[in-house]
C-alpha cells in the first residue's frame, strides 16, 4: 500500500471530529462518527458514487452548494455539515424526499417492503409530513414480471438506477436498463423479455423501495412477522452467507448476509430462488421399502430402522457407500463412523477427488478483485460450478486484470512468464480431471505462487462439501479400503448420488441398495430402502468451502422428516458406536482431527479462513489425470466424439422443483469444437441428431471456442443415458 | 452493397473503445430500415457486442431515433420560444391542414410523419422546420403549402 | 451604433461563406497554427491564458485555466473534445460558425491538440445539423488533404438529439456510447474524461477564437470588450421579436438596447418591449426597463442575469409571461435526462402547477408553491439543467407576478391573443413511450 493511502485526515462532522484513512467515502467517514448520511442510490459494491438521488446533500465548508454527500471522501480538514446541524442540508434533504414522493404511490400497506423499506424510515426521518402534490402522478401497470421471479412496480421506482448498475457494472449482463429520458424514464428489460441471468436475484435485495419485489414472498409476510437465520448456502462450493427469511416455521425466502471475503453481499439465483424444493409435491416424507406389485410401501421409522439394520447387518461388510458431496462434514463423519467403525465398511464411492496441496495457496475469494492476472483453467464455465467466482472475476476484469480463459493447463511459455512474475496472479481450476486441485497445486508451486501472498490457486469442484464429506469420512475411522465383489449394499447417500449414472450403474450390480434422498423420483424404485432426506436449510452443520473455510449451516425450519444426524445415531447405537445425534458434538469430535480442535463458536457468523499451509505434493499423485487431448479424428466424416457431461448452474433436483426457476433451465444443447462442428458443416443453432449405443437425441448446435477438438459437451439433463463415445450427425 | 455489420465494424474502428460506435451503429441501422424495430436492435447489438437491452436503453434516450416506424419523410417543427414567439404554432398548424394528421402522426399514405421539436438552433430565422434533417427558415404558415406540395411530389416521384 | 468586429467570423463578412480551404487561407486561415506549432505547448497554453478568454458555451469558464488543469503524466492520451452540441434555446452561433468557418475551428482545434499534447480530437456535433455536419467533414477531408493535421486525427460524432449532451460530462457519455446523463464531479474531465483519461472540452466558439488569439497576440485580444473579465468579441444570437434577427459578433460590454435596437432594427410591427432572456433559456429573464446594461460578464451578474451562451430572446407585449414559463419548464422537463430526483421530478410538477395556473385552476399558493420548488431544485442537482428550469421561471414569477396572479381568476388574461397561445411543445407530442395518467 503506498503512503499515501495509509495517510489519515480528521474531518468534521456535525462537530465531531473523526479520523479515517483519507479517501475513505464521507458517507462512511460520517458513520465513524456515529453520524448518518442517509442514501438511496450510494451503494459502493456497485462502483464509483453516481450522486443520482439526492438524498445524502450535506453542507461542506468553504463550498457555496450542497454537495452529495455520497460522492465525496475524507479529506484533511473536511467540516461537514449534515442534516442534523444544517438547516440548509435538512432542507435539502427534505426537498428530495418530497420529490421522490410526488409520484410515488404511497401504497405501503400492500407493499411488500413495508416495514424493511429505506424509502419509509428515510421519509420518516428527513421527510415532509405531508403532500402538496395535487397533481395526476404518473401512473403505470403493475407490476410487471420482469421474469418469473422478478416483479417490477414502476410507480414505486424513485429511479435510483442501482438494478440497471447491478446489470451492466456488475453482473455485466447488460440485461435489466433503464429506457426513455427524465420523468418519463423506466426501468425494464428487452421488449418485455424476461430477465434471464445468473445473478438477477440481487435486484430485489438492491432495490431501496418496493419496485423490485420476488414473486415467491409475494404477499408472504410482513417484517413484525418473521425470523432470519443465518446460515451458508448448501448449493455450490462457494457457500454464500444467508440469512433465510422464516415465518412460522416454513423458509419464505432468502437473502444474502454479507460475507465481504465470499460474496460480498452477492447471490446467485439458484441459491436465492431455490428454496422452494422444500416443499415440493414429491418429497419423501416417509421412509418407503421396496414391494414387488405397489413399487413400494411406506413405513414407520421403527420399522424403517429394523429394515436398515437387516440390511447393513445382512451385507457382512460388503458395503460400499456412494456419497454426493452435499452432506454436511457432521453427516459424512456420522455415517463413516458408524459403517467403518461400526461394521468395518470403510468402501466408499467419493464425490469427486479432492486434495489437501491446495491448502498452500489459500486466499480470500475476494483477493481476486484485486489480481492483475486471472487464468482460469477449464473447460466449465466458472458460473456452473462457483457463480460468485464469476462475479470476483469480473471484478477483477473491472479493475483492470487481465482474465485469460484456456481449456486445458496449457499456459505457454509467455503466460507462465507473466504469471510467476506477478505479486498478483491468481489461478482458478473450472472443469474436469483437476484431481481436486493437486494438478493446479502442482501448477501453482510451480510457478511460485505459493510464496507470495497476493497470489492464489482455486479448484472449483464440482459438488458443494466434497473436500469436507471426503476428510470427514477418512477421519471416522481407520481401515482400508476393499472393493466387495459383489457388493452386498450400495448405500447412496444424497440426491446427487443417486442421480449419479456410475452410482446407478453400481447399483445394478448391488444385492441391496439402501438410499437416503428427498424426492420420489429419484431412488424410488431401485432402492430397497429409501431413507428420506433433507435439505442443507434444515440441517445444523458444517461445509467446508472452495476456499478452505469452515462454515456453519443452521437449521432454518424443523424438517418434515428427522435430520440424518439423529437416525445415524440411533443406527449406530445398535452398532455399538457411540455416536452423538448433535452437530456441536459431532464436530467437536471431528474438529479434533481435522480442523485443530476449533469450535463452533470459533467458526462464528462470518467464517475465517485458516492460514496457508506448507506445500507438499500431492500424494498420491493425482487420482484422475486429465485425458491428452485426442488427435482430431483425421479424415473421418462420422467420427465419434468424447461426450464431457456437466451441470448447468441452473439444473439439480432442487432447482428441477422451483416454478420460478425453470425459465432458468438450460436449453437442450450440445456444445461442438469449431472443427468438428466445421468438419460436419454444422452451424451454430442447427439441431443436430446426437447418437450413442443405440440411443439418440436431438439437440441445438453451439460453437465453443473453450473446447478441445474431439470433444463434446452435453447437459447433464440433456445427455440422458448417451455413453461416453457419440456420434454427432445432422439428421 | 456492404452489409450493416460491417459498416458497424468500420465505425467501431475509428474509435478508442468500441462502444463509442452505439448512437452511430443506431443510426445506420434506422437509415436503413427507417426506424428501429426489435430485429433492427438484435442486429445493431450483434454488430457492436452489446445486448438489444443496452442498444434499446441508450437509443431510447435520444429524440432522432424512431422506436416505432415513421413515414418516408419527416417534418419537424420547432415549437421552442424563440420560433413560437414568430409564429412556429401557426406553422404547425398550416401543416396539420395541409397533411391532414396531428403533431406526433403520420399520413395514412405512409409519407408524412409531423412532429414538434425542441430548439434546432435555427433562432434568429424563425420558424424553423427540419424536411428530411433539411431545414427550411424563415416560414410563414404561408409558406406551408408549397412545401407540402414538394415532398408530395417527391414521394411522387419516387413511387 | 456598436460596430461588428469580425473576430471568429473573419472573412465571413456580409454573409459570405469561408468553406473552401484555399479561401480560408487566402484571409491568412492556418497561419495561427504554424506559428502555433513554432511554439512550445506551454507558451501556447499561455497565450490563451493571457488572453483572458472564457468560455463561449455559457459556463464561462478561462479557458486557458481549463487547460492548465489536464493531469499530467498519467500515462493515458490527453484528449480535446470540441462541444458542438448547441441546444440551448435562442443559440445558434456555433451552427453559423461551422457552416460558414468550418476551417477556423479546425485549426483552432489543431491549435489547442498541440498546446495541449493531445492527437486525438473529437467534435461532438449536435445530431440536427446535418448540413454543418457535411460542411465541416468536407473540411476536414480538405484539411487533412492539405496535410495540415499534423498527426492529429479528429473524428466526426453526431450527437442524436438530447440538449442534455451539451453538458460537458453527459456529452462523455454520449461520446462513450451510452446515456447521456451527467456525470458527478469530481472526478472533473481534466482529470478523468473521455476513457476516464484527462480531457479537455471546449465549445466551439471558443475552439474557434484561438487562431486569432495568436494571430492577434494575448495581449492585443485582451484588450476588446470589457478587460479583465469580459475580454473578446461574442458571437451574439439574436431572436424573437426583432427585425433583424441573427448572429452579429461584437465586443464584449456593447448594451441590450444597442444590439435589440442598433443592430436588431427594434421591435417589428409596432409593438412594445416586453422582456429580454439575454443568454439563452435558462437565464433569469430581463424586464424592459433593464435594457441599458452592457453584455459583459459582470454588468450582467449586477442585472441579476447571465450572460450564458449569448443568445438574445427579444420578447414583445404579446407573450403571456405564464405561457413562456410554461413553455421554458415543458422544454427542460422534456430535455432531463432523469438521472437526478429534483430535475426529473420537479421540471415534471412545474409543468403540472404552471398549466393549472394558466388553465386558470390555481391558487395564491400555487405561485408561492411553484417559487418553492423553484428554490427546491436550485442548487441541488446534479448538473446545471435543473437550476436551469428553476431559474429562469422563478424570475418569471419575480418581475411578473401581478401578470401570474391575474391568471388565477379565469386564466390567461391575454384571452388567446398570446404569441404563446396553445403552442405545442415536443413533451405533450412526443415520447417515446406514452403514460398513462389517472387523477391523484
Amino acid at each position: 500500500m503506498s503512503a499515501t493511502e495509509t495517510e489519515t485526515a480528521t474531518v468534521t462532522v456535525d462537530g465531531r471530529e473523526v479520523q479515517v484513512p483519507r479517501g475513505t467515502g464521507l458517507v462512511e467517514t460520517a458513520a465513524a462518527a456515529g453520524i448518518e448520511i442517509p442514501v438511496f442510490c450510494y451503494e459502493p459494491r456497485l462502483g464509483p458514487a453516481v450522486g443520482a438521488c439526492r438524498m445524502c446533500l450535506v453542507e461542506v465548508e468553504g463550498v457555496p452548494k450542497l454537495q452529495a454527500g455520497c460522492t465525496l471522501t475524507a479529506q484533511d480538514g473536511m467540516v461537514v455539515r449534515t442534516a442534523q446541524s444544517s438547516a440548509k442540508a435538512a432542507e435539502g434533504q427534505n426537498a428530495t424526499l418530497e420529490f421522490i414522493l410526488v409520484n410515488h404511490p404511497l401504497d405501503c400497506p400492500v407493499c411488500d417492503k413495508g416495514g424493511e423499506c429505506p424509502l419509509q424510515d428515510l421519509t420518516f426521518k428527513y421527510g415532509p409530513g405531508q403532500t402538496r402534490m395535487t397533481f395526476p402522478k404518473r401512473t403505470f401497470d403493475k407490476p410487471i414480471p420482469i421474469s418469473p421471479a422478478i416483479a417490477l412496480d414502476r410507480e414505486r421506482c424513485i429511479l435510483c438506477y442501482r438494478c440497471t448498475r447491478f446489470s451492466s457494472d456488475v453482473a455485466e449482463d447488460g440485461q435489466l436498463v433503464a429506457r426513455n429520458r427524465g420523468a418519463q424514464s423506466l426501468i425494464t428489460t428487452f421488449e418485455d423479455e424476461s430477465y434471464r441471468a445468473p445473478f438477477s436475484g440481487n435486484v430485489i435485495e438492491l432495490c431501496p423501495v418496493g419496485a423490485l419485489t420476488s414473486t415467491q414472498y409475494r404477499f408472504e409476510a410482513r417484517p413484525w412477522e418473521i425470523q432470519n437465520v443465518p446460515t451458508v448456502c448448501g448449493l455450490c462450493p462457494v457457500g454464500c452467507n444467508i440469512s433465510a427469511t422464516t415465518r412460522e416455521g416454513k423458509v419464505k425466502r432468502i437473502l444474502s448476509r454479507n460475507h465481504p471475503e465470499v460474496d460480498q453481499g452477492w447471490l446467485c439465483d439458484k441459491g436465492r430462488f431455490a428454496f422452494p424444493h422444500l416443499y415440493a409435491e414429491d418429497r419423501i416424507v416417509d421412509p418407503l421399502e421396496r414391494e414387488r406389485r405397489r413399487g413400494f410401501g411406506e413405513r414407520s421409522w421403527d420399522d424403517a430402522l429394523d429394515l436398515a439394520e437387516a440390511l447393513l447387518r445382512g451385507a457382512q461388510g460388503r458395503i460400499v457407500t456412494a456419497l454426493s458431496g452435499s452432506e454436511t462434514l457432521e453427516q459424512a463423519y456420522a455415517l463413516g463412523k458408524l459403517l467403518r467403525q461400526g461394521l468395518g465398511a470403510h468402501s466408499a464411492v467419493l464425490a469427486e477427488a479432492t486434495s489437501s496441496a491446495l491448502d498452500a495457496f489459500r486466499a480470500p475469494l475476494s483477493s481476486i478483485a484485486d489480481a492483475e492476472i486471472v487464468v482460469v483453467v477449464g473447460e466449465d464455465e466458472v458460473a456452473d460450478r462457483a457463480p460468485i467466482v464469476e462475479l470476483w472475476i469480473k471484478q477483477a476484469r473491472r479493475n483492470g486484470a487481465e482474465v485469460v480463459r484456456l481449456a486445458e493447463p496449457k499456459l505457454g511459455e509467455e503466460l507462465e512468464q507473466r504469471v510467476s512474475s506477478s505479486e498478483r496472479a491468481i489461478l482458478i481450476w473450472s472443469g474436469r480431471g483437476g484431481g481436486g486441485g493437486a494438478r493446479l497445486a502442482e501448477l501453482g508451486h510451480r510457478l511460485g505462487l505459493d510464496e507470495k501472498p497476493g497470489c492464489a490457486a482455486f479448484h472449483l469442484p464440482a459438488t458443494p462439501n466434497g473436500r469436507g464429506v471426503t476428510e470427514a469420512w477418512a477421519a471416522a475411522a481407520d481401515g482400508e479400503e476393499e472393493n466387495p465383489e459383489p457388493i452386498g449394499l450400495l448405500i447412496v447417500s444424497g440426491d446427487e448420488a443417486a442421480s449419479d449414472p456410475a452410482v446407478r450403474a453400481l447399483a445394478e450390480d448391488a444385492e441391496h441398495v439402501l438410499a437416503i434422498t428427498m424426492f420420489h423420483g429419484l431412488a424410488v424404485g431401485w432402492a430397497d430402502l429409501v431413507l428420506p432426506g433433507t435439505s442443507y436449510l434444515e440441517r445444523d452443520g458444517s461445509f467446508f468451502n472452495l476456499e478452505g473455510r469452515v462454515q456453519r449451516l443452521r437449521r432454518t425450519v424443523i424438517p418434515p422428516v428427522p435430520d440424518e444426524l439423529a437416525w445415524i445415531a440411533k443406527l449406530a447405537e445398535r452398532f455399538g458406536v457411540e455416536l452423538s445425534p448433535h452437530a456441536s458434538v459431532v464436530f467437536s469430535e471431528l474438529s479434533e482431527k481435522l480442523y485443530g480442535g476449533m469450535s463452533y463458536g470459533e467458526v462464528g457468523e462470518r467464517a475465517s479462513l485458516p492460514d496457508r499451509a506448507t506445500y507438499t505434493a500431492p500424494t498420491p499423485a493425482p487420482v484422475a489425470p486429465i485425458p491428452p487431448a485426442e488427435a482430431p479424428p483425421g479424415d473421418h466424416f462420422l467420427g465419434t466424439l468424447k461426450l464431457r457431461r456437466y451441470r448447468p448452474l441452473f439444473s439439480g433436483s432442487a432447482v428441477e422443483r422451483v416454478a420460478e426457476l425453470q425459465f432458468q433451465r438450460p436449453e437442450p444443447v450440445i456444445e461442438l469444437a469449431a472443427a468438428d462442428a466445421e468438419r460436419r458443416q454444422i452451424a451454430s443453432g442447427e439441431i443436430v441428431s446426437v447418437r450413442s449405443n443405440g440411443t439418440s437425441v436431438q439437440l441445438r448446435a453451439s460453437i465453443s471456442r473453450l473446447l478441445a477438438a474431439g470433444t463434446a459437451r452435453i447437459a447433464e439433463e440433456h445427455a440422458a443415458d448417451l455413453h461416453r463415445d457419440i456420434e454427432v450427425v445432422k439428421p | 452493397m456492404s452489409t450493416l455489420y460491417d459498416e458497424i465494424q468500420e465505425v467501431r474502428a475509428l474509435y478508442p473503445v468500441s462502444r463509442s460506435a452505439t448512437l452511430p451503429a443506431l443510426r445506420l441501422a434506422q437509415e436503413r430500415y427507417g426506424w428501429l424495430s426489435e430485429e433492427a436492435f438484435r442486429e445493431v447489438a450483434k454488430a457492436l457486442d452489446e445486448t438489444p437491452a443496452y442498444c434499446m436503453a441508450v437509443a431510447s434516450f435520444y429524440d432522432m431515433y424512431h422506436l416505432k416506424p415513421v413515414g418516408r419523410h419527416l417534418v419537424e417543427v420547432c415549437t421552442n420560444i424563440p420560433c413560437a414567439l414568430v409564429g412556429a404554432q401557426q406553422v404547425l398548424e398550416a401543416f396539420e391542414s395541409e397533411l391532414g394528421v396531428r403533431a406526433g402522426e403520420t399520413t395514412e399514405d405512409g409519407e408524412v410523419t409531423l412532429r414538434t421539436v425542441e430548439c434546432a438552433g435555427g433562432c434568429g430565422w424563425g420558424t424553423v422546420v427540419a424536411v428530411d434533417h433539411r431545414y427550411r427558415e424563415r416560414l410563414t404558415a404561408g409558406d406551408v403549402p408549397a412545401i407540402v406540395e414538394g415532398i408530395r411530389s417527391e414521394a411522387g416521384n419516387a413511387s | 451604433m456598436p460596430a461588428e468586429q469580425f473576430l471568429v467570423l473573419a472573412g465571413a463578412e456580409g454573409g459570405r461563406l469561408l468553406t473552401k480551404l484555399a479561401d480560408y487561407r487566402a484571409v491568412g486561415g492556418f497561419e495561427a497554427l504554424a506559428k502555433a506549432r513554432t511554439m512550445e505547448p506551454a507558451q501556447v497554453v499561455q497565450e490563451i491564458l493571457d488572453s483572458g478568454l472564457r468560455g463561449r458555451g455559457g459556463a464561462f469558464f478561462p479557458t486557458g485555466r481549463k487547460a492548465s488543469f489536464l493531469a499530467q503524466g498519467t500515462g493515458k492520451p490527453t484528449y480535446l473534445v470540441v462541444n458542438a452540441d448547441e441546444s440551448e434555446p435562442g443559440t445558434f452561433k456555433d451552427r453559423e460558425i461551422m457552416f460558414t468557418v468550418p476551417h477556423r475551428l479546425i485549426e483552432g482545434c489543431l491549435i489547442t491538440a498541440h498546446a495541449i499534447g493531445s492527437d486525438r480530437v473529437f467534435i461532438y456535433i449536435r445530431g440536427e445539423y446535418l448540413h454543418e455536419f457535411e460542411v465541416i467533414k468536407a473540411a476536414l477531408e480538405e484539411v487533412h488533404g492539405a496535410n495540415l493535421l499534423g498527426g492529429v486525427t479528429i473524428v466526426l460524432h453526431r450527437g442524436a438529439g438530447a440538449y442534455i449532451c451539451g453538458e460537458e460530462t453527459a456529452l462523455l457519455e454520449s461520446l462513450e456510447g451510452k446515456r447521456g446523463q451527467p456525470r458527478t464531479k469530481p472526478p472533473f474531465p481534466a482529470v478523468a474524461g473521455l476513457y476516464a483519461s484527462p480531457s479537455l472540452i471546449n465549445n466551439v466558439e471558443t475552439i474557434a477564437t484561438v487562431p486569432k488569439i495568436l494571430e492577434l497576440g494575448a495581449k492585443e485580444y485582451a484588450k476588446i470588450g470589457v478587460p479583465p473579465d469580459s475580454s473578446g468579441t461574442r458571437v451574439f444570437s439574436l431572436s424573437g421579436n426583432v427585425v433583424n434577427g441573427g448572429n452579429y459578433e461584437l465586443p464584449m460590454g456593447v448594451t441590450l438596447r444597442e444590439l435589440i435596437y442598433d443592430v436588431g432594427g427594434g421591435i417589428p410591427n409596432g409593438r412594445e418591449l416586453k422582456a429580454v432572456i439575454p443568454g439563452g433559456s435558462s437565464v433569469p429573464v430581463l424586464t424592459a426597463r433593464q435594457i441599458d446594461v452592457p453584455l459583459d460578464a459582470g454588468s450582467m451578474a449586477e442585472a441579476g442575469s447571465m450572460l450564458g451562451s449569448g443568445a438574445i430572446v427579444v420578447i414583445d407585449d404579446r407573450c403571456c409571461m405564464v405561457q413562456l414559463g410554461l413553455r421554458v419548464a415543458q422544454f427542460y422537463m422534456h430535455e432531463s435526462c432523469g438521472k437526478c430526483t429534483p430535475c426529473r421530478e420537479g421540471t415534471r410538477w412545474m409543468v403540472q402547477i404552471l398549466e393549472s395556473i394558466e388553465a386558470g385552476t390555481a391558487s395564491e399558493g400555487d405561485l408561492d408553491l411553484l417559487l418553492d420548488v423553484c428554490d427546491r431544485i436550485l442548487g441541488k442537482c446534479l448538473c446545471p439543467l435543473g437550476d436551469a428550469a428553476a431559474m429562469p421561471v422563478a424570475s418569471y414569477i419575480d418581475k411578473f407576478r401581478a401578470e401570474f396572479r391575474d391568471h388565477l381568476d379565469g386564466g390567461c388574461p391575454m384571452q388567446g391573443e398570446s404569441s404563446l397561445e396553445n403552442v405545442l411543445a415536443p413533451v405533450d407530442q412526443h415520447t417515446h413511450d406514452p403514460v398513462a395518467e389517472v387523477p391523484a
